[in-house]
């Protein structure tokens, strides 16, 4: 694996930019658990500078940028303003000083005005407002950015990326100097990135140093002057846009040695399981089709924002698709709701343990049974706690669940325990395709290991399972055949023959054509379905089933899911 | 939940048991036949209906919710028995009329509440008034009585001893409620509700049926309740139970039932049930008088959530103190960085 | 409805609603009862509604918030007791002392319940039930079991009731209700007119955002309760001036009445929506219906608290299904004209890619 293609300090490429950094990150280190999120990292923003953040999911971007803002605080290291050491203990410590960060989903005030909302929070504007004034101010404020907004209305009617401008403008008006934008293009069309490019462009030319966080290759090179890539929390490089190309950026984002933590025997899959044409859910995904079989482990792999837990709560029945269809075992089903996808043997595990998960007070037992608690009820509704107990103490010696008891509530797991639980309330439901959802985030690699062999057993058992993962390892480990989506479109279906990460994470950023064009051998352009078949044919594995099918094709009878 | 049982018993419920001594003690010193059976019946049959409604109460709000208009139902059930009694209709007619009413409108508080969405803290507001505005219109400013003697023997006579038979049905309800909460599937799902409602979704719970029944049990309970306070009284007023949903939701709040929902036991709300009565009662020893009474029950209706709190807060405070000092922040204050106006 | 919604937002749409429904009942019941709109009867509505009208104001800060109040009617009716003890044995009082003690106790009532909910973390619901009793039973013990009467009132505050502010054939401008609408008018100069009032909305509007954006929600959470408290004490001054023999059981009920008001005139329960002059408008019609009612022989006097409860439900339940269509629509209009004005100006277009 090659190096990255340019490596620079920071401090030996500031001499290119006039001025000295209005911010600098100094070999900042932070831990969560026994997870090392950050560890070194160095970042310098000069003013007037649009400074993209590149990395994996889980590099430790978020975690930088937390620590930037004031809602974390670093273990190690320190942050300097002006050259000047600070400790930013708060977000509005981070506003007092000029950082300020506009997220993808903006914070927004809808009952209060557009002029409101980018002044309700300035501490220094009196106890009168003048609606006027105000509104003559925001109109300033949003002409600077070139955007014309009816500021006088609430603004409960903007659109995401209207409400992103109020979020800049808020930031402006409080005399941003860094404003940090983490991945601001996810949810936008293609005409309001360039109107978003522009408001970046006006605001660069007013001297703002910019953050920019985005996985959309073409747009980091096209607006950044120097990038920095984050790779497992460590700092890989710093270099001016010039000096990078998009094969370079990704080589460098995953050059880590690959540790295959377990190997998996594959075997020939059986039949078809879950069958998926044509998948569709207005301004979410769409033009999702594949296939599962008995036996085999389909990875979905694909950034943040890349929607791939959509599709896997849209087959689960939380919110269902509105068009295409879903067939199990040959017979077409729809699923409207969580109860019926378990009925009909869909499960779905989350990756959200502590929101979606666990009952955390409640004991593993009552958390395991719970989904198949209808099987456990004896006479007048009683639940049969032995069988219960039973069942749990079963997972437990099964899944190795380390607890003094099957009694002990959930809370008091750890997180690799926690989601040995969540798969065994999920296989309790004897489900005959499983989704997993991030299944080894946040838990240590002991654990990650026996998820990993828990996986391979059960698809040995026949069990369908997609598996959801950003840890890119993991998913050329772990499938059979690897979908990649790539903001709510499914670009490339490929075989584990043929993956690499560079491959996996280029068809994932858009930039599948570029990256592979100097590899000899693979002829895939990602980006369109077709682009799955082409990579079917290609790793020579054709299923010749799944070559009649055209994807595209509208669904073939009206059982519509 | 037999561990879970275990756990809060050294814990919520065991501060509860050692206020309840306390309070039977104290009564104890001031009458020494306090304890007597006799006196204990008696006590009990004048909260009985409060304690039949708290039960259903606890279900409430172990889902997170909450429902103002328990006191009102007794008060409206209570009014259609009286009023169709008036109307020359048989008693037992009107009984079955007064629960279908209760029923009827637990399934309408019910239905705003899990299906079009409404705070429950709203729809039993509107309940809270509209009821007793109904109970109003029934009967008036009149006091309805002179009902047939096997109906007011129904709540004053002993049925069992001195035992009467509301006290029995207390017994059986309260059994049955320690039951379902802690041994069924519903209870499972009750508390499942409470604890988060998206992880009762995606375990495919049916958050609506379950929200809709237990609504629907509050209905016709409190008007079972409104039934029994208008046999034991022998006469009913508009105002009859006015004012009890106070006493309903502290004990169940007070037994450790969180006002957020999905923790808390059914045998802490009988704990403070039982607790809240010989309390008030201590306070008639004491020559405190019903309305004070009341107003020491608001009280302890506010500690209750706020004594929580407070200890939550002061133990979140220490563990995040204890975290800092672990990893100590690097730098220097921030204070006297001046914020320059950015160029341009 | 398209037309209506591009003149109107939907909350400015409600409170039109409202005005339209109240007209039409007062067209109604004048076709129905003599007299309706003479001036006696007219003058004793417009006095009835001024104490509830006060005390909606301050709710109305607190709702805004996200939260409700609901130990105003103890309040208020511990206020007059109090307040008229002292002016029954210092007859000498003067009446600015007896207005700024109204109010001082007021505030000290809603700064309790303030700090229980914004610092204690109750939520409001449970807090202020239990101070509803708890403030009654103050009451109770300050009062031992006595009632004040208007004979032991100084005169000044006994004529005030019939005191007015200006008068056009019969029809009155009373004092009492001059303070309400005052009240009113200075409530929502406050709602539009002052950061804090905006904050409010804020904070009932997006709690999680008001704490990122760091908006003091605690301190201005407290400050709602603790005008709300105010705004009840000088109803429990009006209170007093107004029926002069207060009881223990004074002002029971009020709150229902007064959160009737409130939703019913638009503030939304869930906060972050509603005015002033909405709640005023709410307090106008459930005051004109239950005094209509009261004459209208049709119909008996005791349907009152039915009809409150029936209003609330309605109000409540309009807000969410119609109310939260009407913003789905309002939206899409805004959302297609500005599509159609990009698509009109030919510059912008050149843009897309």
């Amino acid at each position: 694996m090659a190096g990255p293609a340019a490596t620079l300090e920071p401090s030996s490429s500031h001499e290119r930019l006039p001025g000295a950094p209005v911010l600098e990150m100094r070999d900042i280190a932070r831990a969560f658990g026994s997870t090392q999120a950050l560890d070194g990292v160095s970042l310098s923003l000069f003013p007037g500078e649009i400074h993209a953040l590149l990395g994996e999911n889980g590099a430790g971007k978020s975690t930088l940028i937390k620590i930037m803002t004031g809602v974390q605080q670093p273990d190690r290291g320190e942050m300097r303003i002006d050259g000047r050491p600070v400790r930013v203990s708060s977000s509005q410590d981070g506003q007092r000083l000029g950082v300020a960060a506009i997220y993808q989903e903006p914070m927004i005030f809808p009952d209060l005005s557009v002029a409101e909302n980018i002044f309700i929070g300035h501490r220094d504007r009196g106890v009168r407002v003048d609606h006027g004034k105000t509104q003559r101010e925001a109109e300033a404020v949003l002409a600077r950015l070139g955007v014309s907004l009816d500021v006088g209305e609430p603004a409960r009617g903007l659109t995401l990326a209207q409400q992103q401008t109020v979020e800049i403008a808020k930031a402006i008006s409080l005399k941003v100097r860094v404003l940090i934008m983490d991945e601001p293009t996810a949810s936008l069309s293609a005409h309001e990135v360039r109107q978003l490019f522009r408001i970046v462009a006006a605001l660069k030319a007013e001297g703002v140093a910019i953050l920019f966080i985005s996985h959309r290759m073409e747009e980091v090179f096209e607006i950044a002057d120097r990038v920095t890539i984050l790779r497992d929390g460590r700092w890989i490089s710093t270099s001016p846009r010039g000096e990078l190309t998009p094969a370079a950026a990704i080589r460098g984002m995953v050059g880590r040695e690959v540790v295959e933590l377990f190997k998996r025997e594959r075997t020939a899959p059986g039949a078809v399981r879950l069958a998926v044409r044509d998948l569709h859910k207005e301004g979410v995904f769409s033009g999702v089709s594949f296939e599962v079989r008995a036996g085999e482990v389909l990875g979905f792999a694909g950034l943040v924002g890349a929607r791939r837990t959509d599709v896997g709560l849209a087959l689960f029945g939380v919110a269902p698709a509105e068009r295409g269809s879903v067939e199990l075992d040959g017979a077409p089903i729809s699923v409207r709701s969580p109860q019926e996808a378990t009925r009909l043997g869909i499960a779905y595990s989350t990756e959200d343990r502590r929101q979606l998960g666990l009952v955390m007070p409640l004991s593993i037992t009552a958390n395991i049974t719970l989904p198949s608690l209808e099987r456990y009820l004896g006479a007048f509704g009683l639940v049969r706690r032995s069988a219960e107990r039973e069942t749990a103490n079963s997972f437990r010696d099964r899944l190795r669940i380390r607890a003094p008891s099957v009694e002990t509530p959930a809370a008091a797991l750890s997180g690799g325990n926690q989601q040995k639980v969540v798969l065994s309330k999920w296989l309790e439901t004897k489900p005959k395709v499983l989704i997993l959802d991030e299944p080894t985030r946040g838990i240590d690699v002991g654990a990650k290991v026996e998820v990993h062999q828990l996986i391979d057993e059960l698809a040995a058992q026949g069990m369908a399972i997609i598996m959801i993962s950003s840890d890119l390892p993991e998913v050329l480990a772990m499938s059979d055949r690897i979908l990649v989506m790539r903001e709510g479109r499914q670009v490339a279906i490929i075989d584990h023959a043929d993956a690499s990460q560079e491959r996996v994470l280029g068809a994932a950023m858009g930039q599948g054509g570029d990256l592979l064009a100097d590899e000899p051998g693979v002829d895939l352009i990602a980006g369109t379905a077709a682009a799955a078949t082409l990579d079917l044919l290609a790793s020579g594995e054709v299923d010749p089933e799944l070559l009649l099918r055209d994807p595209a094709a509208p669904p073939a009878d009206g059982d519509r899911a | 939940m037999s561990a879970d049982i275990r756990r809060r018993l050294i814990g919520w419920e065991g501060l509860l048991l050692v206020f309840l001594v306390v309070v039977l003690g104290f009564n104890m010193a001031t009458n020494p036949r306090y304890l007597e059976i006799g006196n204990q019946v008696n006590l009990f049959t004048l909260g009985i209906e409060k304690s039949i409604v708290i039960l259903v109460m606890a279900f409430v709000i172990m889902t997170g919710e909450i429902d103002l208009s328990v006191a009102s139902m007794m008060g409206l059930a209570a009014a259609v028995v009286a009023a169709l009694f008036e109307q020359g209709v048989p008693m037992e007619i009107a009984v079955l009329v007064a629960l279908a009413v209760g029923l009827g409108f637990g399934l309408i508080n019910g239905f705003f509440v899990a299906i079009v969405g409404i705070p429950s803290l709203a729809v039993t507001l509107a309940g809270y008034i509209g009821f007793r505005g109904l109970a109003r219109l029934l009967v008036e400013d009149r006091s309805v009585g002179s009902f047939p003697d096997w109906f007011t023997a129904l709540g004053q006579d002993g049925l069992l001893g001195p035992i009467t038979g509301p006290m029995l049905l207390y017994l059986v309800m309260a059994i049955l409620a320690v039951t379902i909460m802690h041994f069924t599937g519903f209870g499972r799902s009750t508390i499942v509700i409470g604890n988060s409602v998206s992880v009762a979704r995606f375990s495919g719970v049916r958050v609506a049926r379950v929200k809709i029944a237990i609504f629907a049990a509050s209905g016709l309970i409190a008007a079972l309740a409104g039934v029994l306070i208008a046999a034991r009284l022998g006469a009913v007023r508009a105002s009859t139970a006015d004012g009890f949903e106070l006493d309903i939701i502290t004990v169940v709040l007070l037994g450790g039932v969180s006002i957020f929902g999905g923790s808390g036991t059914m045998i802490g709300v009988l704990l403070s049930s039982i607790l809240v009565l010989n309390l008030r009662n201590g306070l008639v020893i004491a020559g405190i008088t019903g309305n004070t009474q009341t107003g020491i029950i608001g009280l302890l209706l506010i500690l209750s959530v706020l004594v929580p709190n407070l200890v939550g807060a002061g133990r979140e405070r220490f563990r995040r103190r204890a975290a800092d000092r672990a990893a100590p922040p690097p730098g220097t204050s921030g204070e006297g960085v001046s914020v320059r106006p950015s160029g341009g | 409805m398209d037309a209506l919604l591009r003149r109107f937002r939907p909350e400015q749409l409600r409170e039109l609603i409202l005005l339209l429904v109240i007209v039409g009942m007062v067209v109604f019941f004048a076709t129905q009862i003599d007299q309706y709109l003479a001036a006696r009867p007219v003058n004793r509505i417009t006095t009835g509604l001024a104490i509830t009208a006060v005390v909606a104001v301050g709710q109305v800060l607190v709702v805004l918030t996200r939260n409700i109040d609901l130990s105003v009617g103890s309040s208020v009716g511990l206020v007059a007791y109090v307040v008229g003890t002292l002016l029954t044995r210092w007859t000498e009082m003067p009446p600015l002392v007896a207005v700024g003690l109204s109010v001082g106790i007021g505030v000290l009532l809603g700064a309790i319940n303030g700090l229980l909910v914004a610092y204690g973390r109750v939520p409001s619901i449970i807090a202020t039930l239990g101070t509803l009793a708890l403030y009654r039973v103050v009451l109770v013990e300050f009062s031992g079991a006595k009632t004040v009467t208007t004979a032991d009132l100084p005169d000044w505050l006994n004529d005030i009731p019939s005191a007015n502010v200006a008068s056009f054939e019969g029809y009155d401008l009373r004092v009492m209700v001059a303070v309400a609408l005052v009240a009113v008018i200075i409530g929502q100069l406050m709602l539009r007119y002052l950061s804090f009032g905006r904050r409010l909305y804020a904070i009932g509007s997006n709690p999680d955002a008001a704490r990122v954006s760091g908006l003091p929600a605690r301190r201005d959470v407290f400050l709602a309760f603790t005008l709300c408290g105010a705004l009840a004490g000088l109803a429990g001054f009006m209170f007093l001036v107004r029926f002069g023999n207060i009881t223990v059981t004074a002002a029971q009920g009020l709150e229902l009445q007064v959160v009737a008001a409130v939703v019913v005139g638009g503030v939304a329960i869930a906060g972050g929506s509603g005015s002033m002059v909405g709640a005023f408008m709410g307090v106008l019609l459930i005051e004109i219906l239950q005094q209509s009612l009261l004459r209208w022989a049709e119909i008996s006097e005791f349907v009152k608290d039915a009809i409150l409860g029936l209003l609330i439900l309605l109000a409540v339940a309009t807000d969410t299904v119609v109310l939260g269509r009407l913003r789905e629509r309002w939206v899409r209009i805004r959302r297609r004209d500005q599509e159609e004005r990009l698509a009109a100006a030919p510059g912008e277009a050149a843009d897309v890619r």
